[in-house]
């Protein structure tokens, strides 16, 4: 076989599995990290020659079981190729109709009501509506009972209906398209939502995949398709798909296809498939490169033919399609405490009524036949019995039932649901925050979860990844050190009349989609062609930056017809960046297909053919490619981490250079650049067929191919000729030293976890501000648990000076750094409390070389220790796990697929965003929501124990001398609008002072707005104003001939509005919104209330205008209001002045102009104390 | 490196407003000392002058109250009030005397009592029929007025006005002279107007009224429309409070100071089986109603409470001020060996 004839396809994306600690610690490096985390591994295959070798071989962990596991029949499904009626006789598969709606029009009232009825509140809401039913209890009219539950499920199941109308919308746009589906040996056009499982469909280019195919072929000779998958994970880089070579041959129309796909049962994970095809008596084993997904379009491939083994609801896309996580907000888990406790109010108000009135009934046992206004007998039967009357013990156990329907809202049901609406407002503003707007991505604040808004406001520990998030993770090469010379010289701009480089092809100019700053001399010395020994170095140097990578150049077209630009598309940004700055350098890579490369060098075409690649992994550190050169020899080119490269470079050659590179390297990861060593080796014939042999055996080997592989990778990989080395930077975000400034003034403790080198941690550390020179350093690098636990001593009995010594800014405060392997040893084990106790002590913690799950158990081990709030924030899929522990997760939406998006609890497009999200916002909803809930404790039992009073005087029979109506609507309508509103929209304090004094976020870290001492103050001031609500007309009209409506009535206003008087003096920022819905309440009640007291019907008829023609009422009222609201007034002013909050004088200070900034310029000299 | 422009992507930058980005303007008060202590002075200023002006409104009401329940019950019959009062037989007529202390300027309202009479009981409460009392066509909507509903149970005998309510209706009378000179008591417009002409059917007639086995209290007169039965249209708005008063009429003569009335009561209601208490109470009405001296002691209670808050805080800021907004006081900014 020459090697000409050796075609290699191969190039796919490379994933490791999250578990392998050594994974994280130099991939950063080579590749993006974006595929890290999910945990099967995508199969890669090799055809080679004629002779195809599917391969299915998985993660080292479990590929012995894995690879070699037969799909048994049970968990398989059948797909007849072609033969849509035999696929679907026996199983009925899902159609390719897809519905993401939830209800029909017959399934929308049970299902609907169903799931409402899911939440706990609705239910106490139902059980008290049933209870009010049963004639005995029947305290309210049917009407009145029914009436707040119905309107909440109304709420609900019209905002529900509409929602579910616009997703019928889009589900019948989608089940509407057209493919193209063989029928009758004709591709037709039909509907997606006809299409079956079996049918063979047919795509052109940028055509959107309707189900889940496997490919059949491609335009492409070799089988390659290129997809982008967009939709489905967010990545807009193209990724390669393959046909089998079997099928590929195939005309769909002229020669029937008959084959059999035996494939797993429909499953959610998009990375892995797994599947046997038998064709023409061949037994072929299909990946997850040979499939394409629902929701994928296809990309700079003419056309290409699949059949379609996934439909409908069955497609991965679908089955992925779930919602946001759901969280309990950590105010809200205080809330339910105090909602217990509300309940044993409620249960001791009840049994107070109870026994009471068992007592009344036993003094009056004798006479409760007579009783004018009881009447227990009904003399009017021949036989007089007793009427309404079921015995002593029931008669209790009623009046037990029923001051538990009367004092029902001593529960705030109507809370869950005010809550829902304020959130929804508080998300409205955090996502039309144009603070918070990325104008880079176009990417607006996202809101995933919508019920932990407040707990922005409260974070103690924020966790976060390195790259992508503190970073931009847009690669730009630096530096290069090649033969031992460092071109390090500042990258400086093109020159005036060259803009950067580009070539001529048929007329046309092609140049790179990104420039690169150059080095002039370098690329002076690249241009001069190889004929020095240096410049073949160089020559060797960008050669194999834009050969040795995965990179597909597509050719874009521009607004210019005669110019065209080439976007370098791959799964790293690190190979991205090499392949630009080759490019800039004169080596622009052309063309991949799957035997050769195209690389322009030098304005001269040359093309290189691909032998053989073996492809990075987390053992080796590196990847290696084996080049078929235009003058006949055969090269391999290795790049990879620093740590493995230089073990199999041969030092003996150029020792000089080895050394100088090093010391390169050195400087370069000090500065946080990445780094990545250039090695490179030509082969000799007999050797070339020794590999290539043992690469073929390798490659078509049943069991254990992936291990097979590695050793022929690992015996070729050595005695490597040192290139050359690279230095790539990684800029920082904008904004991050400022953010982590504010969030180190804020008493926030930042925490980063990298999978990087510790030099480069360190160094991106210091430019971010987030290590500074006077802090001492604690370095934990431990290679056994035992070093682990000497050195975590050690470090222990230094970090307590920092906390002894006290003053922070005076000897600096500590900074620990510890690094993956260690953390294998102390997370998990006794060791942990001691990590805990020193990174306590410790105002940075920064941990280089960690894994996916160390970075989750790192959050867990500050989450399980302490009370503490704790956030992550990061954007690849190696986060997801961190993001998934912590009490906030945060989503980056930027480089690196939206894996960490669609964990996240919130997502935006920038780090420095989390200043005006915690800060501001948190801020902000954490004040709100901690004074909405006791805002609403507090008018519920309000009116609740004003009921309870005049139960007393009642012979305790729960009349209410306030009308049904209005005790319904009390929560519903009188009430509820204000606290919505002032929740939605009061501000304590302006975004500037907050951003200015991030400290001032240290009262939500304090638990200011909601504890256990507010709860007992709010509910001791509740009880006062009951009391004057309550005894206040009790004493004016005791022994008077007022009626019970007129009563009731001015209880009611009262009532009203002292509640709408206690919110406005607390309300802060008093808006046009504010006032109307403050006032806008009190007007509607009183207008309920005549409306109420205008039905001849109700005995209360004509009360409300008897009594507002008499000053005693309106004396009344102007008293209740007074004396009720004093004792709170008083002191509320005493606090504000002898203990005031920090909120407070920022107010203060923010209204009385800018006594706070002259002043306060001296003091911002002292950093916040810990 | 630097990105060429790309092909223009719709831009989702939030839209600006005032709204959106939170920043409507707002008035944003905070309470200085000054403010603190004005609204407490405010207060006090408006609260003792008002409790006085109450005080002495309430001062100028004459009231007389005299309770009878006890005194009229003969000797023979004491702790016995009830087969007193049940029995046909005994002479409910009992004459009282009572002396005006201070004049008492028409119209003197005249009012009965009753204590521990909870009107405002469940049971009692429900027990009426508000549409049978409006409508003639809902004369058998007598659901909710159980037992006192149909006559003997026959549902085409609906008692009208039917309940516990109307059953029990007050029918002591008074007859009150001064010297030999009988009083003259108006008894008209002693109901609201809304009642009288709304609420109760002028076509409404009483029916089987009081002609069950349990006699409550007293009858109506069947030629009368309801809304001219102003006794039934007040009894029916029934009390607040266990310990109320009704009105039972108006004299519109001046009554002299030192003058003696003599009043006739027939004692016909039964209070005594649950041991209430029954009072007459001649009135006079101010601006605040009746004598009342709780509203001017409230206030006065309150004002003073202001006053004494105001100096309070006066004292406050004058030996311990803190200037607004002095950063020194945040709590970062303390010295916390200072504290």
């Amino acid at each position: 076989m020459s090697l000409d004839d050796a075609q290699i396809v191969n190039v796919n994306p490379q994933q490791q599995s999250p578990d392998t600690l050594q994974n994280s610690s130099s991939h950063d490096g080579i590749q993006s990290k974006s595929w890290r985390a999910s945990s099967v591994q995508e199969v890669g295959f090799v055809d080679f020659g004629s002779k195809s070798v599917p391969q299915g071989a998985e993660s080292e962990g479990f590929s012995m079981s894995m690879s070699h596991r037969e799909i048994n029949n049970e968990d398989s499904r059948l797909v007849y190729v072609n033969d849509a009626l035999k696929t679907n006789e026996r199983f009925e598969f899902a159609g390719n109709s897809i519905r993401t709606a939830k209800y029909s029009v017959l399934s929308f009232l049970p299902r609907n009501l169903f799931e409402q009825f899911h939440r706990v509140a609705y239910i106490y809401f139902l059980i008290i509506a049933i209870l009010n039913q049963l004639p005995q209890l029947a305290v309210f009219g049917r009407g009145a009972s029914i009436l707040p539950l119905s309107i909440v499920l109304l709420v609900t199941a019209v905002k529900d209906a509409y929602e579910d109308w616009r997703r019928h919308r889009s589900d019948r746009i989608e089940n509407n398209r057209m493919s193209f589906v063989l029928v009758n040996d004709r591709f037709q056009q039909k509907k997606w939502k006809d299409i079956q499982v079996g049918e063979i469909i047919r795509f052109s280019a940028n055509d959107t995949i309707p189900c889940d195919i496997v490919l059949l072929s491609t335009s492409d000779p070799t089988g390659v398709a290129y997809i982008q998958t967009i939709n489905l994970d967010g990545e807009s880089n193209l990724k390669t798909r393959y046909a089998k070579l079997e099928t590929l041959s195939r005309v769909p129309e002229k020669d029937r296809m008959n084959g059999l796909i035996k494939c797993e049962k429909p499953n959610r994970n998009i990375y892995g498939f797994h599947a046997t095809m038998e064709i023409d008596g061949k037994h072929l084993s299909l990946g997850p490169s040979n499939i394409v997904l629902r929701g994928c379009v296809l990309k700079n491939t003419n056309s290409a033919v699949g059949v379609a083994v996934y439909a409908g609801n069955e497609t991965k896309a679908m089955l992925n399609s779930s919602g946001a996580p759901s969280k309990r907000s950590r105010l809200e888990t205080r809330m339910n405490r105090e909602i217990i406790l509300l309940s044993v109010f409620l249960i001791a108000l009840c049994t107070v009524v109870s026994v009471c009135a068992g007592v009344w009934l036993g003094r009056h046992r004798d006479d409760l036949d007579m009783l004018p206004f009881y009447r227990k007998m009904d003399y009017s039967e021949p036989v007089a019995e007793n009427y309404n009357y079921s015995g002593f013990g029931m008669e209790i156990l009623f009046t037990f039932l029923m001051s538990v329907i009367v004092f029902q809202i001593m529960i705030p049901i109507s809370l869950y649901i005010s809550m829902e609406l304020v959130r929804v407002g508080q998300a409205y503003f955090m996502i039309r925050d144009d603070k918070m707007y990325d104008e880079t991505s176009n990417s607006r604040f996202q809101c995933r979860a919508l019920n932990i808004n407040e707990d922005l406001g409260q974070i103690k520990y924020v966790f976060s990844d390195k790259t992508g998030t503190l970073t931009e993770n847009k690669m730009e090469f630096k530096y290069a050190s090649i033969l031992g010379v460092d071109y390090s010289g500042e990258g400086t701009d093109f020159d005036g009349e060259q803009r950067g480089y580009c070539i001529q092809v048929n007329g046309q100019v092609w140049r790179p989609k990104m420039m690169v700053k150059v080095d002039k001399v370098l690329l002076r010395l690249s241009q001069t062609g190889n004929n020095m020994k240096a410049n073949e170095q160089i020559y060797d140097f960008f050669l194999a930056l834009a050969a040795c990578n995965t990179i597909v150049p597509i050719v874009v077209d521009t607004s210019d017809p005669s110019e065209k630009l080439v976007d370098y598309q791959g799964e790293s940004p690190d190979e991205q960046a090499l392949v630009y700055a080759a490019a800039a350098y004169g080596f622009m890579l052309m063309e991949r297909t799957s035997g050769h490369i195209v690389i322009d060098i030098q304005g001269e075409r040359q093309r290189f053919n691909v032998l053989g690649m073996h492809e990075f992994d987390s053992d080796r550190k590196r990847m290696s490619v084996i080049l078929g050169c235009p003058d006949g020899t055969v090269k391999v080119i290795v790049k990879g981490a620093d740590s493995s490269m230089f073990k199999i470079i041969d030092k003996s050659r150029n020792l000089d250079v080895v050394r100088a590179t090093e010391s390169h390297l050195h400087s370069y990861s000090s500065i946080g650049l990445r780094t990545l060593v250039v090695g490179m080796r030509e082969l000799g014939v007999p050797e070339f067929e020794q590999w290539q042999s043992s690469y073929e055996t390798a490659s078509t080997a049943v069991m254990g191919r992936v291990a097979l592989l590695r050793k022929v990778a690992i015996n070729l990989e050595n005695n490597l000729n040192i290139v050359g080395a690279s230095a790539i930077e990684d800029r920082l975000q904008m904004g991050v030293p400022e953010a982590i400034e504010s969030l180190r003034k804020a008493d926030i403790k930042v925490w980063v976890l990298t999978g990087d080198k510790q030099e480069t941690a360190i160094s991106i550390g210091y430019s971010s501000k987030l290590l500074t020179s006077n802090m001492s350093q604690v370095v934990i690098n431990s290679n056994s648990k035992e070093s682990c636990r000497k050195s975590l001593e050690d470090a222990l009995i230094t970090s307590r000076k920092f906390v002894v010594s006290g003053d922070p800014h005076a000897g600096g405060s500590g900074a620990l750094i510890i690094d993956g392997t260690s953390l294998v040893y102390i997370l998990d084990s006794e060791l942990e409390e001691q990590l805990f106790q020193l990174a306590n002590n410790c105002a940075v913690v920064l941990c280089c070389r960690v894994a996916p799950l160390q970075k989750a158990g790192i959050v867990a081990l500050i989450k399980n220790r302490t009370d503490d709030m704790t956030l992550a924030i990061g954007d690849g899929a190696n986060d997801v796990s961190m993001i998934q522990m912590a009490d906030v997760g945060i989503g980056i939406s930027g480089q690196e697929g939206r894996q960490a998006v669609m964990a996240s609890d919130f997502a935006m497009g920038q780090f420095r965003f989390l200043v005006p999200l915690l800060l501001v916002h948190g801020h902000w909803n954490y004040q709100r929501m901690g004074y909405m809930i006791l805002y609403n404790f507090y008018r519920n039992a309000v009116f609740v124990l004003v009921l309870f009073w005049y139960v007393l005087f009642t012979g305790f029979t729960l009349t209410t001398a306030v009308t049904e109506w209005s005790s319904v609507l009390y929560s519903v309508l009188y009430t509820s609008v204000p606290t919505i509103v002032v929740a939605i929209l009061d501000k304590d304090l302006s975004r500037r002072s907050l951003l200015t004094y991030p400290q001032l976020y240290g009262a939500g870290q304090r638990q200011e707005s909601y504890n256990a001492k507010l709860f007992w103050l709010t509910i001791a001031d509740t009880l006062w104003q009951s009391i004057v609500v309550f005894f206040v007309p009790l004493f004016v009209y005791w022994k008077s001939d007022i009626d019970g409506s007129s009563l009731g009535d001015l209880w009611t206003l009262a009532v009203v509005f002292l509640v709408n008087v206690h919110l406005a003096m607390d309300v802060i920022r008093w808006s046009w919104i504010s006032h109307a819905s403050i006032w806008g309440s009190i007007i509607a009640t009183c207008i309920c209330v005549i409306i109420i007291d205008i039905i001849p019907m109700l005995p209360g008829y004509w009360a409300i205008f008897d009594l507002a023609s008499k000053g005693s009422f309106w004396i009344c009222l102007l008293g209740i209001q007074i004396a009720a609201i004093v004792p709170r007034f008083g002191i509320k002013m005493f606090i504000q002045h002898c203990k005031p909050s920090d909120i407070q004088i920022a107010r203060e200070a923010e209204k009385f102009g800018n006594s706070m900034e002259s002043r306060g310029a001296e003091i911002e000299m002292n950093p916040p104390r810990r | 490196m630097d990105a060429l422009p790309r092909p223009k992507l719709k831009s989702k930058k939030p839209k600006y407003s005032r709204f959106t980005q939170q920043e409507l303007p707002a008035w944003k008060p905070i309470l200085t000392p000054g403010w603190v202590i004005a609204s407490f002075v405010a207060v006090a200023i408006l609260f003792i002058p008002a409790g006085l002006l109450c005080l002495s409104a309430s001062e100028r009401v004459v009231e007389i109250i005299d309770r009878y329940d006890d005194e009229c019950l003969p000797d023979s019959y004491s702790n016995k009030g009830d087969s007193f009062i049940q029995s046909k037989d005994t002479n409910k007529t009992c004459v009282r005397t009572m002396k005006v202390p201070k004049k008492m300027t028409a119209p003197v309202f005249i009012y009965y009592q009753l204590d521990n009479f909870y009107q405002n009981h469940r049971r009692y409460v429900k027990s009426r029929s508000d549409k049978q009392l409006r409508d003639p066509g809902f004369a058998d909507e007598t659901r909710d007025c159980k037992p006192e509903d149909n006559l003997h149970g026959d549902e085409n005998e609906p008692i009208i006005p039917c309940g516990l309510v109307a059953w029990s209706l007050f029918n002591d009378t008074y007859i009150l002279s001064k010297g030999n000179k009988v009083l003259d008591i108006n008894k008209k417009d002693i109901a609201w107007k809304s009642d009288t002409e709304i609420k109760f059917g002028s076509d409404v007639y009483p029916k089987n009224f009081q002609k069950g086995e349990l006699i409550g209290g007293g009858e109506l007169d069947e030629t009368k429309p309801l809304s001219e039965q102003e006794d039934l249209i007040v009894w029916m708005r029934t009390a607040a409070l266990p310990n109320f008063r009704k009105l039972y009429g108006k004299i519109n003569s001046d009554l002299e100071a030192n003058e003696t009335i003599t009043i006739v009561i027939q004692n016909n209601y039964n209070t005594y089986e649950f041991g209430g208490e029954k009072r007459i109470v001649l009135s006079t009405m101010s601006w605040i109603g009746g004598k009342n001296d709780f509203f001017g002691i409230a206030f006065l209670t309150i004002g003073g409470i202001c006053l004494f808050m105001a100096i309070n805080f006066i004292l406050l800021y004058v030996c311990k001020p803190r200037p607004l907004g002095d950063p020194s006081y945040l709590s970062w900014n303390r010295n916390p060996s200072g504290q």
